[in-house]
């Protein structure tokens, strides 16, 4: 059993850097391997970010679009992202239906503030956000027109689930009305300051009572309005929300939302007691502070979550990187810079990022739905993987656009000759020697000869043909497409 | 990650895993094995994203129910009601319990030009020509009205969602049909990922966008024959090798990168194949057209695609005879839009019906429109009494089959949207045996049983488990014999 003294392997610390970000950097393994980093200690470092107040600003969803992977391309806290992209999935809002870039932009920041924060105050400032006012229906909730869409999805999406984890319901439909009637009357100014409308809210009516049927609270149930009707009861019903219990008696919201973020930096499928680990005891426990850096903390520090650092031929554990990830992560490890506002891959197709994203099921601030994205095996189909090898090409064939082409002369030894010793190169330059069997490197130095003549890297129309080549391959393999 | 991944070529994969897998895929042998499975006929699932208003699109234009649905539709601004004026040209037959006549939504008439010829009319020409079946109030006990519970309950056929490992109802069937032809590909799904319905880890089922464009993308500077079969050989070795890795995923991802590779050197031939003959050119031409202006597109266009893969499959190009396509925007909470054209639920059901029949038309030009049926479902209805200007989630809906052996007609019964007999949460309730006055429900797992088994001529039993003890699977194998086929 290990903790959060355990010191960490080059393997672990390779793990929790591509986990908790996009390229890897060698130089904070040799560190941390050197000084015998712990996990504790790694998590820490991790972690002490200080939430930036970046804003994607633009008026349209393309400027959005392009401002955040911009901002994520540079940015040194890429675990700071990575949330905030874990939390755009879990809230998910997209602007197909909000149409309104600036509510977009006003809720990214939001994200990103509270990206390592306080879990119900975030819930409460999501509840009260214009962009999801608008997404699910809150600002066309009324007391003569009530629209359950928001009441649903709070409690489905949001925090406690359909089920608890002994598969009882954690509410019924005529909670949903009642917890529907709470949000009557919220709408948003012309400054995207939201505020109730007292006209539109529902008041004087039956009592408010909820979770009568679910035995949380006893068979009368409790009244979210006890303290009187108005703006109060949106954060009344939230405080609610986050004291339900499992059927156990543990806490239902902490345990939904430990184990996404176990499924999300970990592992899928996580045993449920390890998911009661992460959630913890005690004064620190989520269900008390909802602090969610202390869960990452626990996450970060616990033994499943280093059952993934293995290779995908020998472990049980790899996730399949998000579309973003995989983009950000190659753009960033082969050091190749988009050019201009649409971001361009100059030098050969001429696509967008954002374009590709789109191509391959991600595209930011537009999720599916209001369930977010199918994550893991759902990533990948005929479809998907083509837009994934479409970007690879357009990276590995862009040659002819100045500073910004992909120049693996920078990044591999070009008096290298022989074939193993070229492949090693490549699959240290690309953060996966590790998960490469001798079987598929010797696939790949096969390459390195199959068709062409001696190796030679420094004849540029060997090395534009089999370098570029090969880091196609690679980019390509399905090992680089598991973190 | 619940779905069991059988490993795509796991015997013989040596042998299979270099330029030799794209002969292998749609070589002679393999279009005969495949025959056995669904025989020469074709099956496609229209998924209806969002719960489809049942109530505003079989609705009840008369009789008993009539004055119910005006009790819960209003007329005023934002109110949902379709009149007697919306209705008049798109009667079907009456209700077969009350008795009350019931007609399409209006959008289902939709007349781009008006010529009466092939793509015009909609869905409705397509019932009076008996080629559509209704069937009412297809829904399943203790409903749910999460979108994505309900979503996966259609999807794997198991309201309990507790069977099956999360794979879906055709995919059991790929699987089962299939079985001993891990390079078949039966199934192509016209979408980024697969689908739910068609999800099992035993054969593969392709995801595409555009048939045009579903090419490996080569490093065009260095695409010569040579440089193409030495990166094609590396590429296919590295996948054989990720199908007997330890990791899911990683089993998954090679599966469906061999997969990928092989049925690129195929598939955009099928557009090619389609476009070059004027015949059916003419009709791609109408997808586009066929649709009525201001009215989304993107469900004809992929019909469109489905279209040419079956004109491939009659030339022995490939052989894939189930799809999936979907029709996206149903969860009208707000702004449903009732009998005018420019309304939300109107556009949706003017997109979906001139689709289908440029489709059909198209088929039946090709000759094979008697060996076709589509399916049309939505995750479920929407409440009876809409709110203010849209409708919330709600319980059983209607499913439409549509094909040339298609039995047209109206089959089940409406459900019972009378104010005094809706449950607490004011949606009518599912019943069945006898229980409801004769506004007993259909059990939507019935349509699914009938279809494998007179469609597809296989033992339902293979794809759903009957269990008489399990009050939500109270169905039985003789239910999946619905009359909605022509012999």
């Amino acid at each position: 059993m290990g903790d959060e003294n355990s010191t960490l392997s080059e393997a672990e610390a390779r793990h929790l850097l591509r986990r908790t970000g996009f390229d890897v950097s060698a130089k904070t393994i040799e560190k941390w391997v050197a000084s015998g980093q712990t996990r504790g200690g790694a998590a820490a470092e991790l972690l002490k970010f200080k939430p930036q107040g970046f804003k994607p600003n633009g008026k349209t969803f393309e400027d959005i679009h392009d401002k955040w992977v911009k901002f994520m391309l540079k940015t040194k806290a890429a675990l700071q992202e990575k949330l905030v992209l874990f939390w755009h999935d879990h809230f998910a809002t997209g602007i197909s239906k909000v149409a309104d870039a600036p509510l977009m932009t006003k809720q990214n920041a939001l994200l990103r503030r509270f990206c390592k924060g306080d879990f119900k105050q975030l819930v409460k400032e999501i509840n009260r956000d214009p962009a999801t006012m608008q997404y699910l229906d809150t600002v066309r909730n009324t007391k003569d027109g009530l629209n359950e869409n928001y009441g649903r999805e709070v409690q489905e999406l949001f925090t406690l689930g359909v089920k608890d984890s002994n598969g009882n319901d954690n509410y019924l439909q005529e909670d949903i009305v009642q917890i529907a009637r709470a949000f009557t009357g919220w709408r948003y100014d012309d400054k995207n300051e939201s505020y109730l409308s007292n006209s539109r809210h529902d008041v004087g009516g039956a009592p408010k009572v909820i979770y009568k049927s679910t035995g949380q609270f006893g068979l009368s149930g409790i009244n979210y309005a006890a303290g009187g009707e108005g703006e109060g009861e949106i954060d009344a019903v939230t405080d609610i929300i986050f004291q339900h219990r499992d059927s156990d008696g543990r806490n239902t919201v902490a345990r939904r939302t430990v184990r996404r973020l176990i499924e999300f930096f970990g592992t899928p499928n996580a045993p449920q007691d390890v998911v009661d680990d992460c959630v913890g005891t005690g004064p620190d426990a989520f269900d008390t502070t909802w602090s969610i850096e202390g869960v990452l903390r626990r996450i970060f520090t616990h033994d499943d979550f280093y059952l993934g650092a293995g290779a995908p031929g020998v472990t049980t554990h790899k996730s399949i990187a998000w579309p973003a990830d995989y983009v950000l992560t190659t753009l960033r490890t082969l050091k190749v810079k988009p050019k201009g506002k649409d971001l361009i891959i100059a030098g050969g197709t001429y696509n967008a990022i954002r374009d590709h994203l789109v191509d391959m099921g991600q595209t930011l601030f537009d999720p599916p739905s209001v369930f977010g994205w199918d994550w893991e095996s759902n990533w990948i189909s005929s479809a998907t993987l083509l837009a994934r090898y479409g970007f690879v090409r357009d990276l590995t064939s862009a040659r002819d656009g100045g500073g910004t082409s992909f120049r693996p002369e920078k990044l591999i030894d070009l008096t290298l000759t022989d074939a193993n010793d070229i492949v090693d190169a490549v699959l240290v330059v690309c953060g996966v020697h590790a998960s490469f069997t001798n079987v598929e490197k010797t696939v790949l130095a096969d390459y390195l000869t199959d068709g062409a003549g001696p190796i030679n890297l420094t004849d540029a129309d060997y090395r534009n043909r089999k370098l570029n080549g090969l880091f196609a391959l690679v980019l390509e393999s399905p090992a680089f497409q598991l973190v | 990650m619940a779905i069991t991944r059988r490993l795509f070529l796991k015997s013989g994969s040596t042998a299979a895993a270099g330029a030799l897998l794209a002969p292998r895929l749609f070589g002679s042998s393999f279009v005969q094995d495949a025959l056995a499975a669904i025989g020469n006929r074709y099956f496609v699932v229209i998924y209806l994203d969002g719960g489809n208003d049942g109530l505003n699109t079989v609705v009840p234009a008369g009789g008993v129910l009539r004055p119910w649905y005006e009790s819960a539709r209003g007329a005023g601004s934002g109110g949902l009601r379709l009149t007697a004026a919306n209705l008049a040209n798109t009667a079907i037959a009456n209700d077969p319990n009350t008795g009350s006549a019931l007609a399409l939504h209006p959008g289902f008439r939709a007349s781009p030009n008006g010529s009466g010829g092939a793509g015009d009319g909609g869905l409705h020409a397509l019932y009076q020509a008996g080629k559509v079946a209704v069937v009412q109030g297809c829904g399943y006990p203790r409903y749910s009205l999460s979108h994505e519970d309900s979503r996966r309950i259609f999807q794997t056929a198991d309201p309990s969602l507790s069977l099956y490992g999360g794979t879906g109802w055709v995919g059991r069937h790929l699987a089962s049909a299939y079985a001993g032809q891990p390079s078949a590909i039966p199934g192509v799904v016209i979408k980024d990922a697969v689908a739910r319905d068609f999800r099992q880890g035993a054969t593969s089922v392709l995801a595409i966008r555009r048939l045009r464009d579903f090419s490996f993308p080569y490093d065009s500077e260095f695409d010569s024959l040579s440089e193409k079969n030495a990166r094609n050989t590396a590429f296919n070795a590295l996948h054989a090798q990720a199908q007997s890795g330890a990791d899911s995923g990683f089993q998954y991802i090679g599966n469906t990168g061999a997969t990928t590779l092989a049925s690129t050197a195929a598939y955009p031939a099928l557009h090619t194949l389609y476009s070059s003959n004027p015949t059916r050119n003419a009709f791609g031409k109408l997808y586009d057209n066929g649709t009525p202006p201001g009215v989304n597109r993107s469900t004809a266009r992929d019909l469109l695609e489905v279209a040419k893969v079956i004109n491939g499959t009659e030339q022995g190009m490939v052989n894939s005879r189930f799809f999936w396509v979907e029709n996206g925007g149903y969860d009208t909470h707000s702004d449903q839009g009732a009998g005018a054209s420019d309304g939300q639920q109107f556009g949706l059901h003017s997109e979906l019906g001139a689709s289908l029949k440029v489709f059909y038309d198209d088929l039946a030009s090709m000759g094979v429109a008697d060996r076709v049926c589509i399916m049309v479902y939505s995750e479920f209805s929407r409440r009876v009494e809409q709110n203010d200007t849209g409708t919330d989630h709600g319980s059983q809906g209607p499913m439409f089959l549509i094909g040339g052996k298609v039995a047209g007609g109206v089959y089940g019964n409406h459900p019972r949207i009378d104010p005094a007999q809706l449950d607490g949460e004011g949606n009518t309730r599912y019943r069945q045996n006898g229980s409801n006055n004769g506004f007993e429900s259909t059990d939507f797992r019935d349509v699914y049983g009938t279809i494998l088994n007179k469609w597809m001529a296989v033992n339902p039993t293979t794809v759903l488990t009957a269990d008489t003890g399990d009050p939500t699977r109270n169905w039985t194998v003789p239910n999946f014999n619905m009359p909605l086929f022509v012999p």
